[in-house]
């Protein structure tokens, strides 16, 4: 009995084996819509790096919520950070013979991979805001202009700083130089730095690597390095909670118009960016704006038609030229920013 | 004339307790268990068994099975080895800064190897005909250097392995990430990502461990040092006092899980195509999970590679379907942790059955 309980486990092993690795072992393409069969349902695979900031959660949330509404069945996947995982779940997607699929990716090297295994499914795949790390590949990429707002974000700050009439110390928190967003956003941040030699001295980097945890370190030793720091741009609004903390016990953490105040600035255009800007609660000069319901919009529309125009591997660069919402468009352009939508329940 | 029931009630219980039982004492307890979650599955989620998951499954199982196999060796001599999934990252990084085609100076100028192993034309190795094999060979020395160092700590200072493993593991993943400052190293030769191209039932990666598997099995089953490991982690004292070098062994099980520890990086980096300082950092539950999920006492004394093999299959069977069941993501976890604790769980239940038994 035993002996026979062994041969068929092996039997079933070896069958197992040989179904997941036979030839046909490929994906199967997407099933094309029947003639006669009324009008088909595509199924999107969304594969999100996570959640943790306002500026994701309301990328998933304008994603899934708009492909709802167009009557697309929508498979979600969290990696939860882990590029492994995420290449895992985009196979599994690939296996259920999905129409199309959306990424957030973990970082740019990544989707790289991403998109070859899709290009090699013939399934079209967009890439939202966070750009592969080379252009190899078809795939429908969305990304803001990060070295264009940066610059016109932090361009304003300088114009406030010239106000002070005295040479200004900036501090940059750098995001991780592995996502292209950083690298942008940090150029647009020298532009302006360059630009006037004589209004800034050499600033200080603080390396954030997307973490509030290592940011408040390197801030908290920045500051006690160099407390003549007073000028502070932040590649992610999502670290504003974070510089808050090292400030206001240091006593830097000063309104507009209050002695002390340092002239800051970030980009993203999330809630808490907003609800610092507002007027006789400013602590935030500038912040630069990802047009996130444009760049959601922009990505579905692209991929929807790709989909049902058959185009297995469209590939294109969709730019968000976004913007810089500053004290002085505010009363303007203040409901063009996401974040402000969402600060005022819009 | 009284006629006895054929299947009396009482006999009937007995019955059913007894295969219950044999189900749950027999150590292919976990493999019975997958195929019934494949059964059932099915219907409900039929591309489950279509070759292209089916394969997907696997190449995702072979690379977490290698690191396994270490964790069953440590585990058997009672030990737990925490720092594998920094030994995966920083060979990662290490086989990767030996061989990328190209390097961007934007992104690693900063790094502490740039102009050492980085330069703007290619890793210091790229484009040598010996390249990938001697990164091969260095991501090898290096994952048996670490467990050699936890085995020799373990051994001779007396620290307990989750302290001395959970050390190794915060120092070895920091010093990934300060090699080259958090980014992946990507551009990476295609003799080397080919090793972990999904290629069907020979894929390179399924040979590989096989080979793994079969040795790490006949060193366990066949030696007098698979010996060796099981009386250390049954009872050391009695294993000292029969002579059992028990030093020398605890050394060589944990370069051993070093060693596969570096193996599955080579199949996992090649396989995503770069060098990643975080790639072993989610992994951890995964591998002890699957080796406990097999059989593999935490206890020590306890564990087969067929087990873990079994194990680490369930656990990616599992991942795999509650992903196709579109599941949604936060109850995938939550489901895989109880699936451990149950694991382990029905472990203690199995050893008290056989207690009571004998």
């Amino acid at each position: 009995m035993k002996s026979q309980v062994r041969i068929f486990s092996v039997l079933l092993v070896f069958a197992f084996l040989m179904a997941a690795c036979s030839p046909a072992a490929q994906p199967a393409q997407p099933a094309q819509p029947a003639a006669d069969s009324g009008p088909k349902q595509y199924t999107i695979c969304f594969a999100f790096q996570d959640l943790e900031t306002e500026f994701w959660m309301a990328g998933h949330k304008a994603i899934t919520e708009t492909l709802k509404a167009r009557g697309y069945k929508v498979v979600e996947v969290n990696s939860q950070e882990d590029a492994n995982k995420q290449l895992e779940q985009v196979k599994n997607c690939i296996a259920q013979k999905v129409d199309g699929i959306i990424v957030i990716p973990v970082d740019g090297s990544i989707a790289l991979k991403l998109i070859a295994e899709a290009n090699k499914a013939n399934i079209p795949i967009g890439i939202f805001n966070r750009p592969p790390q080379s252009d190899e590949g078809n795939a429908l990429t969305v990304v803001a202009n990060n070295e264009k707002i940066a610059e016109a974000t932090v361009e304003y700050m300088a114009q406030e700083a010239k106000k002070l009439g005295r040479k200004v110390k900036p501090l940059i928190m750098v995001g991780d130089l592995g996502d292209p967003n950083a690298v942008g956003r940090k150029q647009g941040f020298y532009n302006v730095i360059n630009k006037y030699p004589d209004l800034f001295e050499t600033p200080v980097e603080v390396a954030t690597k997307w973490n509030a945890d290592v940011a408040r370190d390197g801030l908290q030793a920045a500051m006690t390095a160099n407390p003549d720091i007073d000028f502070i741009f932040t590649s992610s609004d999502f670290l504003y909670p974070t510089i808050q903390g090292v400030l206001e016990p240091l006593g830097k953490w000063k309104k507009m118009g209050e002695e002390g105040h340092v002239i800051m600035g970030g980009l993203d255009g999330d809630k808490t960016a907003c609800s610092l800007m507002q007027p006789g609660n400013a602590y935030v000069d500038a912040t630069g704006v990802q047009d996130l319901y444009f760049e959601a919009q922009t990505l579905l529309d692209a991929i929807v038609k790709a989909i049902e125009s058959g185009d297995k591997q469209p590939d294109a660069w969709l730019d968000d030229p976004g913007f810089a919402l500053t004290q002085g468009n505010m009363a303007q352009r203040e409901l063009d920013m996401w974040g402000c939508k969402l600060f005022h329940g819009k | 004339m009284t006629v006895t029931p054929r299947f009396s009630p009482e006999s009937t219980a007995g019955m059913l307790k007894k295969f219950f039982q044999r189900l749950l004492l027999s150590e292919f307890f976990i493999f019975y268990l997958c195929i019934a979650l494949f059964v059932a599955l099915t219907p409900f989620i039929p591309v489950i068994a279509s070759p292209y998951n089916l394969s997907n499954l696997l190449s995702n199982t072979w690379p977490l099975f290698a690191v396994a196999i270490g964790q069953t060796f440590v585990l058997i001599i009672a030990g737990i080895d925490l720092s594998q999934g920094a030994i995966i990252s920083i060979t990662s990084v290490i086989g990767a800064s030996l061989i990328a085609t190209k390097v961007d100076s934007a992104v690693f100028g900063q790094s502490p190897i740039w102009g050492k192993l980085l330069f703007e034309d290619g890793a210091i190795l790229a484009h040598t005909p010996l390249g990938v094999p001697v990164a091969l060979l260095t991501m090898i020395l290096v994952g048996l250097l670490i467990g050699f160092i936890n085995g020799a700590i373990i051994a001779f200072a007396r620290i307990p392995a989750f302290m001395v493993t959970l050390v190794t593991q915060m120092f070895f993943a920091s010093l990934a990430i300060y090699f080259v400052k958090s980014e992946n190293i990507i551009n990476l030769p295609k003799s080397f990502t080919s090793i972990g191209a999904d290629s069907g039932l020979l894929s390179i990666p399924m040979v590989m461990t096989v080979i793994l598997a079969v040795a790490a099995q006949f060193v366990l089953s066949r030696t007098v040092f698979g010996r060796w490991l099981y009386s250390i982690g049954t009872n050391l004292r009695a294993a000292v006092v029969s002579g059992v070098p028990e030093r020398k062994v605890i050394i060589l099980t944990y370069m051993f899980s070093g060693f596969c520890a570096a193996f599955a990086s080579i199949i996992y980096s090649s396989r995503m195509e770069m060098g990643r300082p975080t790639l072993g950092a989610p992994f951890l539950l995964d591998i002890v999970g699957g080796a406990v999920i097999g059989g593999s006492s935490l206890a020590g004394g306890k564990g087969k590679v067929i087990w873990t093999f079994l194990g680490v299959l369930f656990l990616s069977l599992l991942g795999n379907a509650l992903s196709l069941l579109n599941v949604p993501f936060f109850w995938i976890e939550i489901v895989k942790g109880s699936v451990i604790l149950a694991a382990a769980l029905i472990d203690v239940t199995r050893t008290r059955i056989l207690q009571y038994n004998v």
